[in-house]
């Protein structure tokens, strides 16, 4: 029998309650996972459609919102001339509801730009001209639209032909309805307004140093790498923060089931531990088992946490609010810190209740 | 205010006591012990001295301080004032009194205190983790003390599976655990049946007699006690007869 063995078998005693114990923090693991997940998930959905778009700079005015605010289109003749930068793209994108569906990624794209280059049609064509009234779909939007190559699609007041289904190589381009941008302009009223000005830097320049002129050249937008416009957006620290504090808040309630479920078992077992103490225990180790105990119960509540974050996240990303716009991000590694914070939960519950049992008489050993 | 004087010495195996050559393992001067600031008073100022090897039976009614004078020496509790020397180096505040329970002392307790989800062979190996022992060396030596009790057979069996006198030889092998030098057993046949009583205590008095210990043993049934060499009688926290057992009636 090892140390472990006396551990566990304190947590095999009360089946229940340790399974109980486990929910209620495995809950606030899932909560860490699926909320964190969906929120990395924005950044790296976003960054994966810039690079398959061939972004190297992404010039907008995000401020605090998700998407970007337009600004007039004349800015990317500034951006243009600028030394290191070897393409531009204007676009304007926006999110709209658009039929049955409550939020879709609507993408006007300046016609003939790179921007235009990584779709891969799967069916049908693309537009003949930035005039004519047509959108192609990404796959994912056809499929949550349910159209195929010759229905229409309302977007606004206008209803538009459906010319091609393209494959953009990256989840958000697959969730877009891609259109040329004058067209877009035109629908939404923005005339000669962009959102974003997508740059493309001569290959072996420096991003940053490219960033930092447009942003000097370019006060009222804002120039960052491509995928960092997301992550430093106010928006997007707005909903990270959220996530983490509803996530933290799940956690608390975890911590807090597996401070009182220590705390009870101390109480039920104040005659053992004084045993363990009168056979000769240290008091040290009493406090030892209990804070393993804790870390056992933090383990295996984050462990059951990650997998039900997983299946969380795949009900939330097939949510009307979501499908099509993100790819949670659930890597190995925001699995291993969801498992850590429960362990490091796990351990600074058992703080107290550690410090409990290291306060029990060895004479109640006498007792009873 | 008092202070105790609360010493301990000696035996080999324990880290914090040193070896010293007194015959006597305990000597109790002027033990008291107060609880509820004072209100209650378990030990009214008891002396004695207790030989190495000594069988001493403590007797007496409920709240005579039998048990607390056994917890004192177990070093489950301090005393409120008085001194308390073990093989005869006194020790002001042992700093790690563990250290002498789990080497110099083992405990067989009334209701067994078997730990319910534990085996008798795990409940014999419980002792043993401070000693650093591997965990194979702890169980070879957690059957042998089994089979020490003739509890071979009965190794993987839950408490549970027990009966009443299994459960006491488990706990009698659990305080062998680490060979303690003193046995403190509180009312050890209290929840027996008279046969399992009895092999009970004639383990306990062969293993007094074939490994020399010291055997301290609480009880408040004459004829266990007149098992002992020697018995103390207690009655409202005092010594009121140092003696031989057998002519202990004279004075209740």
């Amino acid at each position: 029998m090892t140390f472990l063995d006396v551990v566990t078998r304190s947590l095999k005693r009360r089946p229940i309650r340790t399974g109980l114990t486990l929910l209620g923090i495995s809950v606030g693991i899932a909560a860490v996972v699926a909320l964190i997940g969906l929120s990395r998930g924005l950044v790296s959905s976003w960054t994966a459609g810039m690079k398959s778009r061939g972004t190297d700079i992404v010039v907008n005015n995000m401020r605090g919102s998700l998407t970007p605010k337009p600004f007039p289109a004349s800015t990317r003749d500034r951006v243009a001339n600028l030394p290191g930068v070897a393409a531009t793209c204007m676009i304007l994108v926006d999110l709209m509801s658009i039929e049955t569906a409550e939020l879709m990624i609507v993408s006007g794209r300046e016609w003939g730009c790179f921007a235009w280059e990584n779709l891969k049609l799967v069916s049908g064509r693309m537009p003949n001209d930035a005039n004519e009234r047509a959108v192609v779909l990404g796959t994912t939007a056809a499929d949550i639209l349910k159209k195929k190559v010759g229905d229409t699609v309302q977007i606004e007041t206008e209803e538009l032909a459906v010319v091609g289904i393209v494959n953009g190589e990256a989840f958000v381009e697959n969730g877009s309805l891609i259109l040329s941008l004058p067209l877009l302009q035109q629908l939404t009223g923005n005339q000669n307004q962009i959102s974003a000005i997508d740059v493309r830097v001569v290959p072996g320049t420096d991003i940053q140093r490219v960033c930092a002129e447009i942003n000097r050249v370019v006060p009222e937008a804002r120039a960052d790498p491509a995928g960092e416009h997301i992550a430093s957006s106010e928006g997007y620290r707005v909903i990270n923060a959220m996530s983490w504090g509803t996530s933290l808040l799940a956690v608390l309630v975890g911590v807090l089931g597996v401070t009182n479920t220590m705390l009870m078992s101390v109480y039920e077992r104040r005659q053992e531990i004084a045993i363990l103490l009168a056979v000769g225990w240290k008091r040290s180790r009493i406090v030892r088992m209990i804070l393993w105990e804790s870390a056992l119960l933090g383990f295996f509540g984050g462990v059951i946490g990650v997998v039900l974050g997983i299946i969380g996240v795949e009900i939330l990303k097939h949510a009307p609010a979501l499908r099509g716009m993100l790819e949670p991000d659930l890597r190995i590694n925001l699995m291993l810190e969801a498992v850590a914070i429960a362990v490091i939960v796990g351990v600074l519950s058992g703080l107290y209740p550690a410090w409990r049992s290291s306060r029990v008489a060895p004479s109640l050993a006498l007792h009873g | 205010m008092c202070h105790a004087v609360f010493s301990f010495a000696v035996n080999s195996d324990s880290p914090d006591l040193k070896q010293t050559a007194s015959p006597y393992v305990f000597e109790a001067t002027a033990l008291k012990k107060d609880f509820d600031d004072g209100q209650v008073q378990a030990l009214r100022g008891v002396d004695f001295k207790i030989a190495d090897g000594e069988f001493l039976a403590i007797v007496g009614p409920s709240g005579s301080g039998k048990t607390t004078l056994l917890q004192i020496l177990g070093a489950l509790d301090r005393p409120s004032t008085g001194t308390l020397k073990y093989k005869g180096q006194s020790l002001l505040d042992l700093p790690d009194p563990a250290s002498y329970r789990a080497h110099e002392i083992g405990f067989v307790f009334q209701a067994f205190h078997l730990l319910p989800t534990f085996t008798a062979v795990e409940n014999v190996e419980i002792p043993m983790f401070e000693d650093h022992t591997s965990r194979v060396e702890r169980k070879a030596r957690a059957i042998e003390l089994l089979r020490s009790v003739e509890l071979e057979q009965r190794v993987n069996h839950f408490p549970a599976k027990l009966s009443g006198g299994e459960r006491q030889r488990v706990a009698i092998a659990r305080s062998l655990a680490n060979s303690p030098s003193v046995l403190l057993a509180d009312e050890p046949t209290g929840n027996l049946d008279s046969a399992s009583a009895k092999h009970v205590l004639d383990l306990l008095t062969s293993l007094h007699r074939d490994r020399r210990m010291t055997l301290i043993l609480v009880t408040h049934d004459m004829s266990v006690a007149g098992r002992a060499s020697r018995a103390l009688q207690m009655r409202d926290g005092r010594v009121v007869f140092d003696g031989d057992p057998a002519t202990i009636s004279g004075h209740n």
